[in-house]
């Protein structure tokens, strides 16, 4: 030690300012650790205090975390054609912040390019105090980016466009009672609220940084693909789903009904072609549309069907071998039975009518007599076979079961009452299929209205994968009773002529009901006036079923429902290219 | 024979002496080749040059790619809203309400009975003219507005200190709102 030193004083003198070594060691060491421990701090503070809110704040810097969204599946017709679409939508939202001095010119544009108002938007371009408003929602991808790359080329700032995925539904009131809709954020009504959970898919996720707007190749990037929703095909007919609306829209205003309903059916299988409802609503405004109309009514609402039903009165006798066509039953003017008397629709004196007489003429008096034969339970059993009194299970939200009181309590009273349809109520798709079933050779096919198969939201498998056969009456019951139908629109025998198809074998039935007013729960002495029937009669098509609910202007089934069922009918058989058959008309005796 | 002995002794040492002498190991003399450095140096500068600018290369054709990935996606996006928008103008133009109104302002009207031509000339079918009564009605029928279209507010008295007692007066009825 002292040699150096001796040496450092000697050689290098100037060395000497440095201070002795051992102070220059220490303090070098405290300084290191001072720093050191400044290190360690630091470093205790970022990994061992809260690591995750500095890793956070890193990937908030370039890594951006995007919603892929799911595109909602379509609602298709029968022939693939689409009744509800998605479209890649945006919102158009404006900064006041930014807008307010450049409102005029910016409301200009924007009222021209998005169809809305110039005034409501030039208040919210000036909105004060607010720094997001909505100018348009829902509207097509390409015709907000083109008005946002003209804004930004004329030098406007403040309007951004947003993901707001619009449904479309191209034919407007077309089905919009069997669709629903979507309300602002979530379906409404109809299939797309019943099939939401097929329909809507699931959005997926895309992770990645960015750099300059541009994903950084190598760096962190993870995508979960988004699993679009599954298209729902129905067995509806767009066109003809369209052409039934229209009529069934023009007979309620023609004879100023309340509301009404008419089916399409295919006799074969069972499924609904068209299920018009009025009155209707516009599905791509729904929100002005009155709220009772959302719905779908032929679903929804029991009323009771009147004579249509004796059709089923009619084959079930048959069918037990109690009548036939030509059985003859004296028709007094009325008929006093234990609490009431019945009576016809029309005045007469003691009339001869055969059992086809009695549909042809549409005898009450007839087809309580007929009835005769059958105790309460046999009349039920039959007419549960037909499936009246429960659900149809279609695949529609609502759906009200109707009333058939069971046959072990009901009275002979009752039992008189339902042989012509008062006293059962049923829901419009339910009596089409049981008048479906006469078609279909005694065959009861479960209606169904989704191709397919579907999951309903209450866990239901619903469509024609699960449509099932039960025979109700024998084939020649059925014939035999198609056979009486056609003597309904026989302009001579019949009572609905107007239900005719000129050239076509037509089978149906009228029904005139006294309608229970939902508002008293009483008769209020309006009506429910239907037609149901198929064609060709001798190898059915088509079942066609109207019913008109309250109108004000007089008439009956034949009527008001029969000339609806005759363009429906006349349509559905031309558009399926069905040619007349050849079947000679049927010529049962109606009196004797 | 002294001599010989000393001659073969001598000559037997010098055998011994010249094998001693050939049994010496002597050091051999380094050869140090001296290898050029420069090639060397010139070939990992090269490598690593190359790699360096190799790296920078592929990193820029990389970012290349990115923002043609980029811009590509941004198409691809675009047209297919294109084509949505497309489909959409179509559906619309195919809706059977505009096409039944055109051809209803055309005079064509949906006959009430079907007739069918056959391909020998043969009619199937009655033939029922097609009249303009035959036409349908197309407009919708017109919306249901609420009875009176701006209904008197609906006042609610709300006392400042409520009384325990039943005294708040009920919100009042406005006549006129059934439908909505």
């Amino acid at each position: 030690m002292s040699s150096t030193a001796t040496r450092k004083a000697a050689g290098r003198p100037h060395d000497a300012r440095r201070g002795a070594p051992a102070f220059r060691l220490r303090f070098g060491l405290i300084v290191i650790a001072m720093v050191l421990s400044f290190f360690g701090a630091r470093l205790v503070q970022l990994q061992g205090i809260d690591p995750n809110s500095y890793a956070e704040m890193a990937a908030a810097e370039s890594v951006e975390e995007r919603i892929l969204p799911a595109e909602r599946g379509d609602i298709l017709d029968r022939n693939g054609l689409r009744l509800a679409d998605s479209v890649h939508g945006k919102m158009v939202v404006a900064d006041p912040v930014m807008t307010t001095d450049d409102a005029p010119a910016l409301a200009t544009l924007l009222s021209q390019r998005l169809d809305v108002d110039y005034f409501k938007t030039l208040a919210r371009l000036r909105e004060d105090g607010s720094q997001f408003e909505y100018i348009a929602r829902r509207v097509p991808s390409t015709i907000a980016t083109d008005l946002v790359d003209e804004l930004s080329e004329a030098g406007y700032e403040g309007i951004t466009l947003r993901d707001d995925p619009i449904r479309n539904y191209p034919a407007d009131d077309v089905a919009a009672n069997l669709l629903g809709f979507i309300g602002t954020d979530e379906p409404l009504f109809g299939f797309e609220r019943t099939f939401d959970r097929q329909l809507s898919g699931t959005d997926g996720t895309a992770r990645f940084q960015v750099g300059g707007g541009n994903r950084i190749p190598l760096g962190e990037n993870t995508v979960v693909p988004a699993k679009n929703g599954t298209p729902l095909a129905t067995t509806v007919d767009m066109d003809l789903q369209w052409f039934t609306q229209r009529v069934l829209a023009q007979t309620l205003q023609q004879y100023k009904a309340l509301s009404g309903v008419a089916i399409v059916m295919d006799s074969r299988t069972g499924e609904v072609m068209a299920l018009a409802d009025a009155p209707t609503f516009d599905a791509n405004k729904a929100l002005e549309a009155d709220k009772d109309d959302l719905g779908s009514r032929a679903i929804s609402d029991a009323y009771e069907p009147g004579s249509v039903e004796k059709v089923l009165t009619a084959s079930a006798l048959i069918d037990a071998g109690k009548v036939t066509p030509r059985t003859r039953l004296r028709i007094p003017p009325s008929l006093p039975r234990q609490d009431r008397v019945f009576g016809d629709w029309f005045d007469h004196a003691i009339i001869r009518l055969t059992m086809a007489g009695v549909i042809a003429k549409s005898s009450n008096i007839g087809s309580v007599l007929a009835a005769d034969a059958f105790t309460p339970l046999e009349l039920v059993g039959y007419l549960q076979k037909f499936g009246l009194g429960q659900r149809t299970d279609v695949g529609m939200r609502g759906e009200s079961a109707g009333i058939l009181t069971p046959g072990d309590v009901m009275t002979s009273q009752t039992k008189d009452r339902v042989a012509f349809g008062q006293s059962v109520s049923v829901n419009a798709v339910q009596m089409a299929a049981a008048v479906n079933t006469i078609a279909n050779g005694g065959v009861r096919i479960s209606p169904s209205i989704i191709k397919g198969s579907a999951t309903t939201d209450d866990g239901t498998v619903v469509g024609t994968d699960v449509a099932t056969e039960t025979r109700v009456v024998s084939e020649q019951a059925a014939r035999q009773t198609a056979r009486m139908m056609e003597r309904v629109v026989d302009p001579e025998a019949g009572v609905a002529p107007g239900a005719q198809v000129p050239g076509y074998l037509v089978a149906g039935k009228t029904g005139t009901a006294q309608r229970v007013a939902p508002t008293c729960g009483c008769y209020d002495g309006s009506t429910t006036v239907s037609f149901g029937g198929f064609a060709p009669a001798d190898d059915p098509r088509f079942t066609v079923y109207v019913v008109v609910h309250a109108p004000q202007v007089d008439g009956g089934g034949g009527s008001i429902a029969g000339p609806a069922f005759s363009r429906i009918m006349g349509y559905a058989l031309s558009r399926y290219r069905v040619p007349p058959t050849d079947g000679k008309p049927s010529r049962l005796p109606v009196e004797w | 024979m002294s001599s010989s002995a000393v001659q073969i002794r001598s000559r037997g040492s010098r055998i011994a002496s010249a094998a001693v002498e050939k049994a010496r190991l002597s050091v051999v003399p380094r050869t140090r080749t001296r290898a050029p450095k420069v090639p060397f140096v010139t070939l990992v500068s090269l490598i690593l040059v190359g790699g360096v600018v190799g790296l920078v290369l592929f990193n820029t054709s990389m970012q290349q790619a990115s923002f043609a990935a980029t811009s590509l996606e941004e198409q691809a996006t675009n047209l297919a809203a294109r084509e949505q928008t497309l489909q959409m103008e179509l559906a619309d133009l195919r809706n059977p309400q505009r096409v039944a109104a055109e051809a209803q302002a055309m005079g064509m009207v949906v006959p009430p009975a079907p007739t069918f031509l056959g391909l020998d000339g043969s009619v199937l079918g009655e033939k029922v003219p097609a009249l303009p009564t035959d036409a349908l009605n197309l407009a919708p029928p017109a919306p249901i507005k609420p009875k009176v279209l701006a209904p008197a507010p609906t006042i609610v008295k709300v006392m400042a200190e409520p009384a325990p007692t039943s005294k708040n007066k009920k919100p009042q009825n406005t006549p006129g709102r059934k439908r909505h």
